[in-house]
């Protein structure tokens, strides 16, 4: 019998009980051994306390799913055995905090699974350590877990290392003790998993969304940034941050999310490429300069990292409901709006937001959700060389002797943009309807025969260029992976995307040969394309992580083709391969009726 | 660092007239507003900032007009945005002079949150609010800066609120250039508008302009009979106390109102926190990421 090369493992405790330090020595060991993880943290709005578990699914595949059922688990505190011990898997093996959890209540859970308490205190008493933090227990418990799942514990001494020097010897020694406590004691009392985990020992990246998004800003040629802090899109701040120094970049967090637009826009018309981000609420207060930015024709980047609504909702929670928030704003505009589906694409689709927005001078909304943005995952690389900066019409300098006309009709309704500051052509963008200088029209002209036409032509102008989009074949049509004839087609757009890759393996694997079209331009959608692959299908299903089918709507208001079966998921957690498995189950072979055109 | 006009050496003037726009004014005749406008354009024509060099950006009301009618860039955004768009773009473009204009209800009703947080921030750059207790463009409702009890559209029975004070809300907020000035003594206007952009940090200038059509209290005439200049009665703009004292009084007319530099401050500006980034402008830096910076980047997440 050959061992598997997979296992899920969950750590839970309080927020505050280091069960992310426990989580990052395992991920880095896995990624630095060329092995793959996917980590989904549950958590809640609480800096201390509540109930926060982090949930990782390991082996030598890209991991699509974090899983149900864990075959591991780490128990911090009091609250954890009753909310984790029914979800082991039978025969699993349950490691918990002896100092705060009681043997014999753990055990009268169940029967099925193996316990193992460790001492924390006792241990590293015995062991002579001094200066022991009761919050080390993390690391003692990273030492059980690297010894249960067969990983290479020098690896993790090393980032131990690396992670504690700056604090000095002692202290690096104290915690590859601790490690080694752990370690040992499961060698010598752990009854031994089949998993066998073997990576190709090139190290792989382990980010999160929120890195990957603002790395992709970065490789995109961004210098500008705004924002004010909002769960879950403040990742991106974070990351930023820290390199803003280094890497030239105006980092600012300012008073509102009202400000931060409005820097980008200002920026943005400045000529640099600027970006913000924000979830819903935010973007709620944001949406006003969306509609400035389309009017000014000045490109602006905005990520909007999607959670569980309305108002303040449920600001730790997947939720991906906000298509129409996306594409609101008063009045009609151009606009773009994109959704990345994984890590990877996350870095890419980045980078590709601040050229639209640059070619086309046109706002672009890069939509991602809580899990995209918050999970850690392994990625192999990320393609710098793939990212181009093309600028579209932009030029510093005005040398014709005709006058500039910052708002000039073409035939692509795209003007030459001149970036302030050039002698010689002096313009103002304006948020008001005007002429082809910018002269505003809706004072003292509006109604006037003149203005009437004058606003039909700028109003046209503006909205040729959702067409230039199609017609240059930067917007796309949604994608189609998998076996060509399936009888089933899961329609998906954002995170949900690697859910559904994860069930269409499972059903696969019982036979059940299911496809995926999945959207990642969300706006503007080519029609014709779009429909020839939708009206290729035999049976579509979206899968969304709310309540209403967002995407659905999209693609009805789009295309006018509607998809009338659909699994939604909106308990705030993510999907899991199973779970799209379960409720295709319930959906029944019956197809319905599609309303198409 | 080719940091505003302050690093600058003296320039030829330029004739005022070069800042005229093509487009001719729509405000109502006799409105203050034209009068600021006249003293902007003599402000920067006496620096001999060049056109190209300057970007007026507003918000929205009668006021935030005027950047669509001075020669210069521009950018006339959203109902009390000036600010934040203003800064942005400063930060993206810094050697280029901007000066944010707007109304009283841009700045100091739907803006207001920007506006403290803009004058502690300190951005090398000009305010000037054109401050005439009213709301116009919207035909006459209560302003935050309307007198108690003053009667408009929205408040028939007397403006129950009291009204802000602009020039203690500067002060309290760490602003580095406090002044006020009225539209109506032009000579006073042009001199504290040209220290105002030549302070290297955010100035604050608000400036009386009167609404010819929807306040009929604070007039022209009400100000030429209350005004009075601070600084050529002795008011030392280094004195933030005499400062604080002066601002404090509400210009009602129940006393006396000053009129000039209540307060400047040499502070750093934000810029200089920025230094080795803003070494040029970050509009001009070269866009991208190098091979070997991409790998550096990338390591961090190994």
């Amino acid at each position: 019998m050959t061992s598997k090369n997979n296992i899920i493992v969950r750590i839970a405790g309080a927020a505050g009980d280091g069960i992310q330090s426990t989580g990052e020595l395992l991920g880095k060991t896995i990624s630095r051994m060329g092995l793959h993880v996917m980590a989904y943290n549950s958590f809640q709005s609480a800096i201390r306390g509540g109930h926060v578990w982090l949930q990782m699914s390991i082996g030598a595949e890209k991991q699509l799913d974090h899983g149900e059922e864990p075959e591991v688990v780490l128990l911090f505190n009091k609250t954890s055995p009753a909310v984790h011990v029914p979800d082991v898997k039978a025969g699993g093996a349950v490691f918990y905090n002896a100092g705060t959890i009681k043997k014999e209540e753990i055990e009268s859970l169940r029967s099925d699974v193996n316990y193992y308490g460790l001492d924390f205190k006792a241990m590293t008493d015995a062991a002579g350590l001094k200066d022991v933090s009761p919050v080390m227990i993390n690391v003692m418990l990273a030492g059980a877990l690297v010894q249960t799942l067969h990983l290479d514990p020098k690896v993790t001494l090393e980032f131990i290392k690396h992670k504690f020097q700056k604090k000095g010897d002692d202290i690096v020694n104290l915690n590859h003790a601790i490690f080694n406590l752990g370690f040992e004691w499961t060698k010598a009392n752990v009854k031994k998993i089949d998993v066998e985990l073997k990576g190709n020992g090139k190290p792989k990246l382990f980010m999160s969304g929120n890195d990957a998004l603002g790395m992709g800003l970065v490789a995109g040629g961004l210098k500008f940034y705004a924002a004010y802090p909002m769960s879950p899109a403040t990742g991106i701040l974070h990351y930023i941050s820290t390199i803003a120094q280094s890497d030239k970049i105006v980092v600012k967090q300012v008073e509102d999310e009202l400000a931060a637009i409005n820097w980008v826009v200002g920026a943005g018309n400045a000529g640099v490429r600027a970006a913000t981000a924000t979830a819903g609420g935010g973007f709620c207060l944001m949406v006003e300069a969306q509609g400035l930015a389309s009017m000014m024709e000045v490109p602006a980047v905005t990520v909007l990292v999607q959670r569980g609504g309305p108002s303040t909702g449920v600001p730790t929670k997947q939720e991906q409901a906000d298509i129409a928030l996306a594409m609101s704003g008063n009045g009609e505009f151009p606009k773009f709006v994109l959704a990345p589906k994984d890590m990877e694409d996350c870095f890419y689709q980045a980078a590709r937001a601040l050229n639209i927005a640059e070619k086309y001078q046109v706002p672009v909304i890069v939509m991602s959700d809580f899990f995209l943005s918050e999970h850690f995952e392994t990625v192999d690389d990320l393609d710098f060389s793939k990212i181009t900066i093309e600028r579209g019409k932009f030029m510093t300098e005005w040398t014709s002797k005709e006058k500039y006309k910052r708002y000039a009709y073409t035939e692509d309704g795209i003007s030459p943009r001149l970036r302030p500051g050039a002698p010689g052509a002096m313009y103002t963008v304006v948020s008001d309807e005007h002429n082809e200088y910018g002269h505003v029209m809706s004072d003292v002209e509006a109604g006037l025969p003149h203005a009437r036409e004058g606003r039909i032509k700028m109003h046209s102008k503006r909205m040729k260029k959702i067409e230039t989009m199609i017609v240059n074949g930067d917007a796309k049509p949604p994608t189609l992976e998998g076996e060509a004839n399936a009888e089933t087609t899961f329609v998906t757009w954002g995170s949900t995307y690697a859910y559904v890759q994860s069930a269409i393996k499972l059903l696969a694997s019982e036979g059940i040969k299911v496809n995926h079209v999945n959207f990642t331009d969300i706006y503007p959608i080519p029609r014709e394309k779009t429909l020839s692959v939708l009206k290729g299908c035999k049976r579509l299903i979206s899968v969304e992580a709310n309540m209403c089918n967002s995407l659905c709507h999209q693609i009805l208001g789009e295309t006018g083709f509607e998809i009338s079966e659909h699994i939604n998921r909106f308990d705030g957690e993510p999907f899991t391969g199973e779970y799209i498995v379960k409720e295709f189950k319930k959906l029944g072979s019956k197809k319905k009726q599609l309303v198409s055109v | 660092m080719t940091m505003n006009v302050a690093d600058r050496k003296a320039r030829p003037a330029i004739d005022a007239k070069e800042y005229k726009g093509e487009v001719h004014p729509d405000w109502c005749p006799g409105c203050g507003d034209f009068g600021v406008l006249n003293c902007v354009q003599r402000a920067l024509g006496e620096l001999g900032i060049p056109q190209h060099e300057v970007a007026v950006i507003s918000g929205i009301g009668c006021s935030s007009n005027l950047a669509g009618f001075i020669n210069t860039y521009g950018m006339h955004t959203l109902h009390g945005r000036s600010l934040p768009n203003a800064q942005g773009f400063k930060i993206a473009h810094h050697d280029m002079t901007i000066v944010a204009v707007g109304g009283d209800g841009d700045g100091y009703g739907i803006g207001a949150g920007h506006l403290i947080h803009a004058l502690r921030r300190n951005i090398d750059m000009t305010y000037i609010v054109m401050n005439n207790s009213i709301y116009g463009l919207t035909t006459g409702q209560t302003s935050p800066t309307s007198s108690f009890g003053m009667k408009t559209k929205s408040t028939p029975f007397g403006n129950p609120e009291a009204p802000l004070n602009p020039i203690a809300l500067a002060l309290g907020s760490g602003a580095s250039f406090v002044a006020r000035a009225f539209s109506g003594n032009p000579k006073q206007a042009v001199e504290i508008y040209k220290k105002a952009i030549m302070h290297k940090g955010f100035a604050l200038i608000d400036t009386f302009s009167p609404c010819v059509t929807f306040n009929k209290v604070n007039s022209a005439s009400f100000y030429r009979d209350n005004t009075y200049d601070m600084n050529a009665e002795g008011h030392d703009p280094s004195n933030l106390d005499a400062a604080f004292k002066i601002g404090m009084i509400t210009p009602d007319g129940s006393q006396r109102i000053a009129t000039g530099i209540f307060y400047i401050n040499e502070r750093s500006c934000y810029e200089e926190t920025e230094k080795e980034t803003l070494a040029t402008p970050i509009c001009d830096h070269k866009l991208g990421i190098s091979a070997e910076r991409a790998e550096k980047l990338k390591a961090t997440f190994r």
